[in-house]
């Protein structure tokens, strides 16, 4: 009985000791462990689209130029100046002195087989719409290279500056992007000691890196794991498994802040929500047509309400189908109140007085889309919610069988709004409206080499859209962002973790 | 007996090819493939690029046999999301579920033969009901539920546990017991059963009446007589468990191969969920058909037809 | 579980343990369960009602309306943990009253069970009882879709076919009820076999009954019993399949009051608003079990034929 007691004690001792000795050990060892919630299908940034594939491409490789978040300025980055030699041709002088993670030194030809590379439709990249306007390059002499365009592209440097960086030609064109996405090679301040696709991936601090816009880094090894649940990656922050998790539910982040040992910020985000409805009657027959039905239900809609207690922070109201501080998001637009009694005489005056049922389909933010239905049914509209895997909702909606969708665009963290407007207004499957007037002033905006003009035009279709209420604009987003209290960061606004700029405290 | 197992061995390979052609249509029923691999962010540009690469042109049957020909050599195609070998993915991942599955059986088995004997030993006492209301319970607990409720406990409020991950053997310890507790119950039933039924039988009897000790007749003669369907039902759990660890391995993100199953179905990764499919269903067919040749070498009523 | 029957495969299934219970206890065993039984089948009996109830007036108990949103409310806690009698059991992220949900929800999880059972009841009790009563090719058949289904992973297959329809209350309750018969099959075999061999069957074929008569009339009402608990045992099963489809984003839709959903949907706030997932889940196994105890009683009530 004596020894049972004596036991008990032992495992009550032990596991009072557990439970408080703080598992905080990496910054001991130097070692930021940090939580994606989405699997990365390849790490080459050419052939994947998510969130951490952007994140890892930030911290592996490097682009021509590099766009400073805070003032919004282009300078140089693996280029140290550049000039416009006509509309379609961009000369680069490029940084002397700069290595890959393997040793071998980065050159034009570098530039010119990654540019070649990628242009090639051939190639099969996924992210077309960040390459597909370049037509190619060619080396002036081992520092010097030019891009050719495909077509007129104002944007070319906003791009260059994000999406498109430049790989090792020779490793590139022997292993492929298979092989580049299972042992990246970049130039960029950490290279990649491992990845295991889809599950964990190993970063090294770059000791070599060079004395770029980016900073230099500072902490020694960052281990990157998936973790799907939320909630597995918050009690792995309690317990010191990991220090950094982002993107968190703004409820969950509220109740965080505060906890010892956490810390929470965020920071506004590019990313806008938004309904899309089907204004070109491409589903068949639907209420959605008529203009009062689209502006019913952009009245009807308590934007306010739903920033205030569902997405916190920096989340902001928006009018515009595009986020306000965007290059062309001009400000100019029909606003419409939250007035659901308004609401009520439009559907009515639409003839819909006893009601209507539409459809929507929806991939995430199932608060967001059940409170619209919520505000929805108070006017007489039911909405049927469709929550789907991404690739089933685009799949309706390339097949006209989605009347009505919530979505959500980042504008794949670009500054310009041909990232969204173009994106979604230009008789594409996923064009809602089919507005050809839209459709010709955004060919003149996308082209035009003057700001002015570009911003005359983007600002006619944004007029269109709202007045013809063919979206219903929602909300800006906001990122929430946990440490653990040792790490040293401020997020910035482009929705993406750079491991460069973060410290130690 | 060999006529037994030829017969068995036919019928396991005709499930085999059935079961095949089942996964590969059900999937093939799903969305436009391009799109899936195309990722979520992808424009209208990326996506029409993707198809004109993989063209999804080929009719049905084709796409089956020529699916089914590699299959059966152990290759199953390129995963359309990490574009490597589903081969080499699922090898990875199964490792997991496996090791889960037999920690879960491991602890079913010992939790339930020796409840399920003490429970016969003493049949409506309070032992006995306890032991019952343990099955019950197991059998009505959602293991979603079950699941969260140790995370809250043991990963978050005593900090004793990780909630997640393959790191250590601390790992599977929570889903050990929500997977084990799943199929708890059934065995712990039979073996009950088992033992009420060879207790009340006459050699039970005899030896009692020759004196030997409670024990003996419990282990020596009892236990190894009730034990012998205990394990074809453990073989069939075990086909069950693996293929039901989808939950489990999403809740603790286990990174195995039911939870691998789970985010390729939402991605639309075909050659993934085909190969998964086909895999946890071989399991099911390869144990029981271990199991009934097992209890057919046992048991020779078995065998006749 | 001596008097397993066998079949030309000795398949696995055979040696499911209902079916060993179902088919032949010992008069012992028989004894003690009736006892046991008729507790659990009190309480269960009583829960299943109270649930029933709950589901059937849910307009005239419901405090509040289950769709009603109030954003400005969002997750007060339940009364006990400080909450007001204004929403008893708190109310959800978008402020709607977890009560009346809940009480709402009992419809959904005892409509999926009721209809999937049926669906798979009918299936599977047609395939089992053909297979028994005529042996034969079309035992073999059957013995071979038994096994074909038994060997694909429910929740797994479940998933993709809801994926790929999408998720609904419909979809939901009809994939289940597709996939759930194999243990009506398997039961309802077994027993027809057991029934068959008797002498009043082969008396009423002796007299010239036509076939169906004599399923209709000497076979069915023999072996309803078994129906009954195998029902009963399915709707539980049913109800937690739903729940975990539900749970994993691939059941019915929001903001349809289903406790798996419930249980997803607070799973976000689940480490600081522990009581958004451990109330739906708790009702949601209260039912089970309730379902499961009320199975096991009727199994130990009926079944007078088994009892030697």
């Amino acid at each position: 009985m004596k020894r049972l007691r004596n036991f008990a004690q032992a495992l009550a001792a032990t596991c009072l000791a557990l439970s408080v000795a703080p598992a905080f050990a990496d910054k001991a060892n130097d070692t930021l462990k940090v939580a994606f919630t989405g699997e990365i299908n390849n790490v080459d940034s050419y052939f994947n689209t998510t969130r951490g594939g952007v994140v890892l491409q930030r911290a592996i490789w490097d682009g021509l130029v590099h766009r400073d978040t805070a003032t919004g300025e282009y300078v140089g980055n693996l280029a140290t100046s550049w000039e416009w030699i006509d509309d379609t041709t961009l000369e680069f002088k490029l940084r002397e002195g700069v290595v890959f993670h393997d040793g071998s030194p980065f050159t034009a030809d570098d530039v010119v087989g990654t540019v070649e590379f990628i242009a090639n439709p051939d190639s099969g990249v996924v992210t077309q719409r960040f390459v597909s306007w370049l037509a190619g390059a060619e080396k002036i002499d081992d520092l010097t290279v030019r891009l050719n365009l495909a077509e007129v592209f104002p944007s070319a440097l906003e791009y260059l500056s994000g999406p498109i960086s430049i790989y090792p030609s020779d490793y590139y064109a022997e292993v492929g992007p298979d092989g580049m996405g299972l042992k990246p090679i970049g130039t960029g301040p950490y290279r990649v000691e491992s990845v295991k696709p889809g599950e964990s991936y190993l970063l090294k601090k770059n000791e070599d890196y060079f004395d770029g816009p980016k900073g230099s880094p500072d902490i020694g090894t960052i281990d990157i794991r998936t973790i799907p649940d939320v909630n597995t990656q918050i009690a792995e922050l309690f317990t010191g498994n990991i220090n950094v998790a982002w993107r968190l539910p703004s409820d969950l982040a509220q109740k965080l802040d505060g906890t010892p040992g956490v810390m929470v910020t965020s920071a506004s985000s590019i990313r806008v929500g938004f309904l899309m409805m089907d204004s070109a009657g491409r589903t068949g027959d639907t209420p959605l047509t008529d203009v009062r039905v689209r502006q019913a239900i952009n009245h009807a809609i308590n934007r306010q309400e739903m920033v205030d207690s569902l997405l916190k922070g920096g989340s902001k109201v928006v009018n515009t189908p595009c986020f306000p501080e965007q290059f062309g998001c001009v400000q100019e637009y029909v606003e419409y109140q939250y007035d659901p009694e308004k609401a009520k005489a439009l559907l009515a005056e639409a003839g819909y007085d006893d009601g209507l049922s539409i459809e929507i389909y929806a991939f995430s933010n199932q608060d967001y889309v059940e409170a619209v239905a919520g505000y929805l049914s108070q006017v007489g509209i039911t909405l049927d919610i469709k929550m789907l895997k991404f690739p089933a909702v685009l799949d309706k909606m390339m097949n006209d069988a989605a009347p009505m969708v919530f979505m959500s665009s980042g504008s794949w963290s670009l500054n310009d709004v041909s990232a969204i407007i173009s994106e979604f207004f230009k008789h594409g499957a996923v064009d809602f409206a089919r507005d050809d007037e839209i459709l010709e002033w955004l060919d003149v905006a996308d082209t035009a080499v003057d700001p002015e003009v570009r911003k005359e035009y983007y600002g006619k279709a944004i007029m269109k859209i709202t007045e013809q209420a063919y979206w219903a604009p929602m909300f800006s987003y906001n990122t929430f962002y946990a440490f653990t209290d040792d790490v040293d960061y401020t997020p910035t606004n482009d929705e993406i973790l750079h491991f460069v700029n973060m410290k130690w405290k | 007996m060999i006529n037994f197992v030829l017969r068995r061995l036919g019928l396991a390979l005709l499930v085999s090819l059935t079961v095949s052609f089942l996964s590969f249509m059900l999937i093939f029923l799903s969305g436009d493939p391009a799109v899936a691999i195309a990722g979520e962010g992808a424009s209208m540009a990326d996506i029409e690029a993707v198809r004109s690469q993989y063209g999804f042109d080929r009719p049905i049957l084709v796409q089956y046999f020529a699916w089914l020909g590699q299959a059966v050599q152990g290759n199953f195609g390129n995963s359309y999301y990490f574009n490597l070998p589903v081969t080499d993915l699922v090898a990875d991942r199964l490792s997991v579920t496996v090791k889960l599955g037999l920690c879960g059986m491991g602890f079913a088995l010992i939790t339930a033969i020796p409840l399920g004997v003490i429970a016969a030993m003493r049949p409506n006492s309070i032992v006995d009901r306890t032991a019952l209301l343990f099955s019950v319970v197991g059998q009505a607990i959602p293991s979603f539920w079950f699941g969260l409720i140790l995370i809250v406990v043991f990963a978050v409020q005593l900090r004793w546990l990780p909630a997640s991950g393959t790191d250590s053997w601390k790992n599977f310890v929570m889903p050990t017991i929500v997977l084990g507790y799943y199929a708890m119950p059934a065995i712990m039933r039979l073996t009950r059963a088992g033992m009420l039924d060879v207790l009340n039988s006459d050699f039970i009897r005899t030896a009692r009446a020759k004196g030997s000790s409670e024990l003996r007749v419990m282990f020596k003669h009892g236990l190894r007589n009730a034990i012998i369907p205990v394990v074809s039902l453990a073989a069939v759990q075990m086909g069950f468990m693996l293929g039901g660890s989808i939950v489990v391995e999403s809740i603790f993100a286990l990174n195995g191969a039911g939870y691998l199953a789970w985010e390729s179905i939402a991605r639309n990764d075909l050659p993934t969920v085909q190969a998964l499919i086909l895999i946890f269903s071989m399991f099911y067919i390869v144990f029981t058909l271990i199991a009934d040749v097992l209890n057919a070498c046992l048991d020779p009523r078995m065998r006749s037809s | 579980m001596t008097q397993t029957v066998t079949n030309p495969t000795g398949a696995a299934f055979d040696r499911d343990p209902l079916l060993e219970q179902i088919l032949g206890p010992t008069p012992g065993q028989m004894l003690r369960r009736r006892v046991l039984g008729h507790q659990g089948l009190l309480i269960g009996g009583a829960v299943i009602a109270l649930l029933a109830l709950m589901a059937i007036f849910a307009p005239l108990i419901a405090p509040h309306d289950p769709f009603a949103q109030s954003l400005m409310n969002r997750m007060e806690p339940p009364v006990f943990l400080g909450g007001s009698w204004e929403h008893p059991l708190g109310t959800d992220h978008l402020g709607r009253d977890y009560l009346s949900r809940l009480i709402y929800g009992a419809r959904v999880s005892l409509l999926i069970g009721v209809v999937a059972a049926v669906i798979s009841g009918v299936i599977g009790t047609t395939m089992g009882v053909a297979a028994g009563y005529f042996g034969g090719r079309v035992d073999a058949v059957v013995t071979f879709l038994i096994n074909v289904r038994l060997a694909m992973p429910v929740v797994l297959v479940a998933l993709a076919v809801v994926a790929i329809l999408g998720g609904s209350l419909t979809v939901v309750t009809t994939v289940v009820g597709l996939l759930l018969w194999d243990r009506f099959a398997v039961v309802m075999r077994a027993s027809t076999r057991q029934v068959r061999a008797r002498e009043y069957v082969a008396a009423a074929r002796a007299v010239g009954a036509s076939t169906p008569r004599i399923l209709l009339t000497e076979i069915m009402p023999n072996i309803a019993n078994n129906l009954i608990v195998v029902v009963t045992l399915e709707m539980a099963h049913a109800i937690l399949i739903e729940a975990a489809l539900s749970f994993l984003g691939l059941g019915v839709q929001p903001p349809t009051p289903s406790w798996g959903l419930m249980v997803s949907e607070g799973k976000t706030m689940m480490l600081f608003e522990p009581w958004l997932v451990l109330i739906p889940g708790a009702v949601l196994f209260t039912l089970v079990l309730a379902i499961n105890l009320m199975g096991d009683g009727l199994r130990d009530v009926t079944a007078p034929e088994n009892r030697n």
